[in-house]
Formats: structure tokens, C-alpha cells, sequence
């Protein structure tokens, strides 16, 4: 069993540093929410793989149902946030908010 | 065993061009995918629900939202990326995953979980009474997100 908790570990570790590496190198904004989606993705392997390596996948299946709830409600709100700084600023460089300043 | 290994490397190569790909359509599909292998991944450790929820909404309807975005800001793409990240990217990302291989075993030790207690009852047992308050919370951040999409997009007074 331990030999599965290390696979689920180690894949969720690289997916969390891949969306960390595009979140410091990307300008693009659209971009940038890829990143996070793709760290989520490696949070919720990382739980059901833990809760599968513990015997205990029902609280992990009720805990990842719970985040992509979330997830949901986080993404309908940024894409609003981002379509609105394109309609501000025209373009989606992540650069320009600091223009947005005062 | 072998099969799960694939499904996961497929899913980290999926994730890895979504956010490397320079055409924000491929990297939307290429997320889609990647959750689509998660979906069966969660599958084959026997939790159908989060698989289910995973491939419909986060493949689905996720998506979706994104391509639409993508087709709202139609000169989107036109950002300039840094050069320094097309080839820094990768070669980090390679470093991290040899000291991730070397590493994490050691790591595994020292994580502490907790005590595995027998679960009994089915899903819907856990769910809807071990973690009743989470459900309200779910109610309250989707009609919080509901709130917000409207607030962004509702129209301009005749004052402003």
C-alpha cells in the first residue's frame, strides 16, 4: 500500500510545482487560471490518493466533491473578473493591472 | 498498477502542455483532457462520485466557461510571453522531478495522518451526516459565486 501512496504523492507533487512554475513565469491571465486549475488538480489527487492509502476514500471523496464544488463557484468568478479587465484594459497582460492603480 | 502509472504520466504531460502550449484553445482542451484522465483515475481507486463530479464538471462544464472566455477576449493570445520561460520551464520542471523521486520517499516517513479508523456505511452516509456542514458551505459558496458573476456584469446606471 505504501508503494501506491508514494505514486499518488509524487504525481501530485509535480503537478503542484508545474502549476507553480507557470504561475511565476505566464503573463497571460487566462494562462495564470490554468495554473491554479492545474494545482487544484494535484490537491485533489493528492487527497483521494492519501484517503486510498489510509482506507478511508469516503471523507476523501466527500472533501474533493466539496472542493470542485468550490472550484466551480472560483472559476464562474475569475473568468467575470478577468472578461471585465479585458473589456477595462484591452489586453490580458497581466502587466497592465498595475496601471489600473488610483 | 502499470495502467494507473500511465493514466498519471499521461495527466502530468496534459497539465504540463496546458500551461506551456502558446494557443490558450489547446491548453483549454488540453486541461479538459488532463481532468478527463484524472476522472479515471479516481475511478480505478474506487471512488465513482468524485469521478463522476470531476469528468461532468470539471471536464464539462469548467471548460466550457473557459472556452467562452477565450472567445470573449478574442486578442488575447496576443501576449508577449518571456523567452526566458520556454526553455526555463522545462528544465526546472525536470530538475523537481528527479529530487521529487529522490525525495519524496524519505518525505512519506515523516508526513503524519491520521489514524485510519474502519469507515462504515456507504458514501452517502458520509457525506450527508459526517459532513453535513460542508454541504452548507457548498450553498454558500455557490450562491456567493452567483452573487459575484452578477455583480460583475450587472449594468451601468443612467448616473454613473
Amino acid at each position: 500500500m505504501t508503494n501506491t501512496w508514494y505514486l499518488y504523492l509524487f504525481f501530485a507533487a509535480a503537478l503542484v510545482f508545474a502549476g507553480l512554475l507557470g504561475l511565476l513565469g505566464k503573463r497571460n491571465l487566462i494562462k495564470l487560471f490554468i495554473a491554479i486549475e492545474v494545482i487544484g488538480k494535484g490537491i485533489s489527487l493528492l487527497l483521494l490518493g492519501t484517503g486510498f492509502a489510509k482506507a478511508s476514500i469516503l471523507t476523501a471523496q466527500a472533501l474533493v466533491i466539496t472542493y470542485i464544488v468550490i472550484e466551480v463557484s472560483l472559476v464562474a468568478t475569475a473568468l467575470a473578473l478577468i472578461i471585465n479587465i479585458y473589456r477595462h484594459t484591452k489586453s490580458l497582460d497581466v502587466r497592465n493591472l498595475a496601471k489600473l492603480k488610483g | 498498477m502499470i495502467l494507473q502509472t500511465a493514466l498519471l504520466i499521461a495527466l502530468v504531460i496534459f497539465s504540463v502542455l496546458a500551461i506551456v502550449l502558446k494557443d490558450l484553445l489547446r491548453s483549454a482542451i488540453s486541461l479538459a483532457v488532463s481532468s478527463l484522465l484524472l476522472g479515471i483515475v479516481f475511478f480505478r481507486m474506487n471512488a465513482p462520485y468524485a469521478g463522476v463530479f470531476e469528468i461532468s464538471v470539471v471536464a464539462g462544464l469548467i471548460t466550457v466557461l473557459f472556452i467562452l472566455t477565450i472567445a470573449l477576449t478574442k486578442s488575447g493570445d496576443e501576449v508577449r510571453e518571456s523567452r526566458l520561460v520556454n526553455w526555463v520551464f522545462p528544465v526546472v520542471f525536470v530538475a523537481f522531478i528527479v529530487i521529487d523521486a529522490l525525495v519524496m520517499k524519505g518525505l512519506m516517513g515523516k508526513i503524519p495522518a491520521l489514524a485510519a479508523g474502519a469507515e462504515s456505511g456507504t458514501f452517502g452516509d458520509v457525506l450527508w451526516r459526517g459532513r453535513t456542514l460542508d454541504l452548507v458551505g457548498q450553498i454558500a459558496v455557490i450562491l456567493a459565486g452567483v452573487f459575484a458573476v452578477l455583480a460583475l456584469f450587472r449594468k451601468r446606471d443612467k448616473h454613473d
